[in-house]
């Protein structure tokens, strides 16, 4: 990263303060933080040559030994151009490996940004030709991501951290740049039901979700946990993708479903299904669909990797203000991306909607748009994976975290693209009146009374 | 040395007790006409298979023209007891494949003119184009005749070839078949259950005890001159003498048969020589 | 058969029955109210659909509505809105295309492969359990194997396609061949033909109206398979322009989709019929 795109410039006045609070300036901090980088730079265009000289661990290890890893490296340096290497990997602002690329999504508005860049020419100003190509369920776009069809693509934010960790895969290294949207989400049950708002009465339900590895699950294990119900005994859940969701429910195959919109408001449209609660009743702020790339493509394209990364994150800006929020509507209901009527993605978008009971509510922050993967939220998802029992085993929450939640990659380009990025990458959250401490993990998922572990 | 010469012949065939046929010893001259008599199971046709080389004898040999028969070869000419003509080529296209294979560095045009000329022998220049279904039965075994007789054999094996037609259309060919044998000289080897068949078209016939463990009993001469016309033969007061002798055989000493020795060379008989020629009316 | 008498009686019966069909159809499908609730709030009728508004869901499409979404395919059938969006004649294309080079490589294999094993006992009976293993296989359980091991989706598809075209074809062309007629190969024996062209000259034309049964067969199932495949996998094909309807829940696109399917499927097979009529012979 050159310098002069450094977001972590001096020039960024914020407020005597630095991102990490260790410094007693910003420019004392970036100072700091660009030496370290450096360091780290160098040392891995080093230990990169010799890797390659010296194939062979043992060998080198008694090369480093009897020489002396200073020796080695002066020695190495006269036959290899060690500090062009270096300059070569510090330098990544230079031309794009690749502009033509293959994003898969599924049509649904967690998507908004991934498919509005492409109408609205944010893939386009990046210097991108990006091919957007809707997919017909998360099995599918995950085995194609795999398959490498997909340079990125969309997908539930538990996901990579799924694909990391191996559970329904062979563990695959996976990264999270960028979280797409906040909230979101909806409880819809069948008009049938509509007496029957006490979760409490909900025994013998059954409940679709779109994927097992999603936070959909998640939220409707942990809102009906709450309310004394064991999700895998005394309800069904299974896992229906999003277009199907709604004929079941008009079937009276299912009678509810925690579903990604506009399911939920289609469901309402058709006379089906009324929304029960929406998501950020459950928890405010909790994300849900991820922009999501093979830590492949980061490491072997980065310009590419952050042009797109950098489309995305402006187009996630450009989301977030309400006054946009119609003109997006229109943009991606049309058969080539979401295939709705404008007016249920539009309600989706503005929060202004009807619940299927009689009223029009109004909650602008329905759906928001917020890019910053926060470690904190792998966390959560990792305790409930473990609480649901999709992972067994001890779990170092905070490195998978940091190693597939790219938190400093979205901070850098969040500036950039004028969004203020939060100082740290781990915060406290309440769900349901309950806090989450992410520093004590363990603890917060012995408190559960219902769960498998 | 004879034509065709056939020394201590025996077919068994596997998981059975007793071979079908042992101890067989014949010879055909060439532009001989040899009919083979007997009942089912005698194993006829399994000695025609061999003859044609699509069987393997169990023992004995087999020497046509001085060379051991092993395997089949142009060299002999099958006709199909069910004429086996492929239904999906036209009557001309089912001899052409026979000729296409006996000249294969004939042109298109040679193989095309000597077929026709062969079909027309038979009888069949108007039938060229048809496909197998669209003829007669009597026509098929036509194309089966002229299929074998196209490759100029130097011998032609026919398995009982007028055993599924009538009565009337058998004849017509049986002198069809005589015609044109004379003409070329053609050594003739066939299976027939039917007498008067035989003793129209043969020289000599060979009478096959019942099987298993069948012999060849006797060879019976039919010393009838030729050329035979079948509407007149029945007059030759020798004709019933054979007849008689044949169907006597058939009837009542196929079965007791008593096995000579191996080697023995079986009885030749010629019925009715006693009986002067008579004079042509 | 016997003749009719009336030759147009059948086909005034065929389209009678459609009218009556049709007319049921559009009795059933007809929407029992569309007057808006007068109590409801006009903000919120204007959010939900008509019959949503009316209290009740939205109905099934009637054959007016079907049939105007039908002309309005067939009028622009090639049209190109972007990578998820393009008409349904390119859609067909796109299926056709995968049908045929999975099922012309399950011709080109299962042949050659049904000629060994019909002419071959040992082959046969090497292969048997195989093939009986590998036949009743859905052909759809192959697709997430494909996808991971072939890692693209097309060619997926396309393998799919062959997996499940090629058993019929085998199957069929062992049998044919192994039921030619003895008396045909001893013709070819006597006349010196050679083993290759006997299989060329006599067991191909011999087998060849079962091996066409075969592929009739194949071409049907492959049909079947193909939008089940795509609607799978998704982006492009008839299956996919199913998919992509359900997912907007339009009935109407998707009865189009169908009465198109069933169109194409009917070609193909009326194709092999023809070339099955060609090769066939009669004894």
């Amino acid at each position: 990263m050159s310098l002069s795109k450094n977001p972590f410039d001096a020039n960024v006045s914020l407020a005597g303060r630095c991102n990490c609070g260790h410094h007693t300036s910003q420019a004392e901090h970036d100072a700091e933080a660009v030496a370290e980088r450096e360091a780290l730079e160098s040392r891995a265009v080093e230990g990169a040559v010799m890797r390659a000289l010296f194939p062979d661990d043992q060998l080198r290890r008694n090369f480093l030994k009897a020489v002396g890893v200073g020796t080695a490296y002066a020695a190495v340096a006269t036959l290899f151009p060690l500090a062009a290497a270096r300059e070569a990997f510090a330098e990544s602002t230079g031309p794009l490996e690749k502009t033509k690329l293959k994003v898969g999504f599924i049509p649904i508005t967690c998507a908004t940004p991934i498919i509005m860049a492409h109408p609205m020419g944010f893939y386009a100003k990046q210097g991108l030709d990006v091919e957007v190509v809707k997919t017909a369920g998360w099995a599918v776009v995950r085995d194609k991501a795999l398959a490498k069809e997909y340079d990125a693509a969309h997908m539930l934010s538990p996901m990579p951290l799924a694909i990391s960790l191996g559970a329904g895969s062979n563990p695959i290294p996976w990264t999270m740049p960028a979280v797409e949207n906040i909230n979101g989400q909806a409880i819809t049950l069948a008009m049938k039901h509509k007496d029957k708002r006490n979760p409490k009465s909900w025994k013998g339900f059954k409940f679709a979700v779109p994927f097992d590895y999603s936070m959909h699950n998640y939220l409707l294990r942990y809102y009906l946990a709450e309310f004394g119900i064991d999700p895998d005994k005394d309800v069904q859940i299974r896992s229906v993708p999003p277009p199907e969701m709604v004929a079941n429910l008009r079937a009276g195959n299912i009678d509810g479903f925690l579903a990604p919109d506009p399911v939920n408001q289609r469901a309402v449209y058709d006379g089906v299904g009324f929304i029960h609660i929406l998501s950020k009743d459950i928890w405010e702020g909790h994300p849900c669909c991820a922009f999501a790339a093979s830590k492949e493509f980061v490491t072997q394209t980065p310009n590419t990797y952050k042009a797109l990364l950098k489309a995305i994150i402006e187009a996630t800006a450009y989301a977030k203000k309400a006054e946009h929020r119609k003109e997006i509507a229109a943009a991606i209901a049309p058969a080539n991306y979401l295939n709705q009527p404008v007016t249920v993605v539009e309600q989706v978008l503005t929060g202004t909607f009807a619940d299927g009971l009689g009223k029009v509510q109004k909650v602008p922050n329905r759906i928001d748009f917020d890019p910053f993967p926060w470690h904190s939220f792998a966390v959560w998802i990792l305790t409930q994976m473990k609480r649901w029992g999709q992972i067994q085993g001890d779990v170092d929450y905070q490195k998978v975290a940091r190693e597939v939640f790219l938190a400093t990659d979205a901070a850098k380009l969040m500036q950039e693209v004028g969004l203020t990025p939060p100082k740290t990458t781990s915060k406290s959250f309440v769900v349901m009146k309950k806090t989450f401490d992410p520093a004590k993990p363990e603890a917060y998922l012995k408190s559960f009374a219902i769960g498998k572990s | 040395m004879a034509f065709l010469h056939i020394e201590a012949l025996a077919k068994r065939f596997p998981q059975a007790d007793a071979p079908v046929f042992e101890h067989l010893n014949f010879s055909i001259e060439r532009g001989e006409f040899v009919c083979i008599l007997g009942h089912s199971g005698c194993g006829k046709t399994t000695v025609l298979n061999i003859l044609s080389g699509l069987d393997e004898a169990s023992a004995g040999t087999v020497v046509m023209d001085g060379r051991e028969v092993r395997g089949p070869a142009l060299d002999r000419g099958v006709v199909f007891q069910s004429h086996a003509l492929m239904p999906w080529l036209s009557a001309l296209k089912n001899v052409e494949f026979g000729v296409r294979s006996r000249w294969p560095e004939w042109s298109r045009r040679e193989v095309e003119a000597h077929s026709i000329k062969t079909l027309e022998m038979v009888g069949l220049a108007h039938a060229l184009h048809k496909k197998p279904h669209e003829l007669s039965g009597g026509m098929k075994q036509r194309v089966g005749i002229a299929r074998a007789f196209a490759i100029q054999p130097k011998m032609l094996l026919l398995d009982e070839p007028f055993g599924a037609l009538d009565a009337l259309t058998r004849g017509t060919i049986q002198d069809e078949l005589m015609q044109i044998v004379a003409a070329t000289q053609q050594t003739v080897f066939m299976i027939t259950h039917d007498v008067d068949e035989s003793i129209l078209l043969a020289d000599r016939i060979l009478l096959m005890s019942n099987g298993p463990r069948a012999q060849l009993a006797e060879i019976v001469e039919v010393a009838l001159p030729r050329p035979r016309d079948r509407h007149t033969i029945h007059h030759d007061p020798r004709y019933y003498r054979i007849r008689n002798h044949l169907v006597d055989f058939l009837v009542n000493r196929s079965r007791a048969f008593a096995a000579p020795e191996a080697g023995h060379a079986p009885a030749v008989v010629n019925p009715g020589s006693d009986i002067p020629e008579p004079q042509a009316a | 058969m016997t003749t009719l008498r009336k030759p147009w009686l059948a086909p005034l019966l065929s389209v009678l029955l459609l009218a009556f069909l049709l007319g049921v159809w559009q009795l059933a499908a007809q929407p029992e109210t569309t007057v808006v609730d007068p109590g409801l709030d006009p903000e919120y009728a204007a959010l939900i659909g008509a019959a949503a508004a009316g209290g009740g869901q939205s109905a099934m499409p009637t054959p007016g509505e079907v049939g105007g979404k039908l002309w309005a395919h067939l009028t622009d059938p090639f049209y190109d809105r972007g990578t998820n969006d393009k008409g349904l004649g390119i859609q067909i294309g796109y299926s056709l295309a995968r049908v045929l080079a999975g099922y012309l490589i399950a011709v080109a294999l299962a042949v050659p492969l049904g000629f060994l094993i019909g002419m071959s006992p040992l082959a046969y009976r090497a292969l048997d359990p195989y093939i009986q293993v590998l036949k009743p296989i859905s052909p759809l359980a192959w697709m997430p194997l494909a996808l991971y091991t072939i890692k693209d989706s097309g060619t997926s598809a396309v393998f799919v396609i062959f997996i499940c075209s090629v058993w019929p074809i085998l199957v069929n062309t062992a049998f044919g061949v192994a039921s030619v007629r003895r008396d045909w190969l001893n013709v070819a024996r006597t006349l010196e033909v050679s083993p290759l062209r006997t299989a060329f000259t006599v067991i191909l034309p011999a087998a060849a109206p079962t091996i066409l049964t075969g592929m009739r067969i194949s071409i049907g199932i492959a049909w079947l398979v193909i939008v089940a495949a795509e609607m799978l996998v998704g982006g492009t094909g008839i299956g996919y322009f199913v998919w992509n309807e359900w997912n907007n829940l339009s009935i109407a696109n998707i009865i189009v989709a169908i009465l198109v399917i069933g169109v194409v499927g009917m070609a193909l097979d009326t194709m092999l019929a023809r070339l099955a009529r060609a090769v066939s012979y009669r004894e």
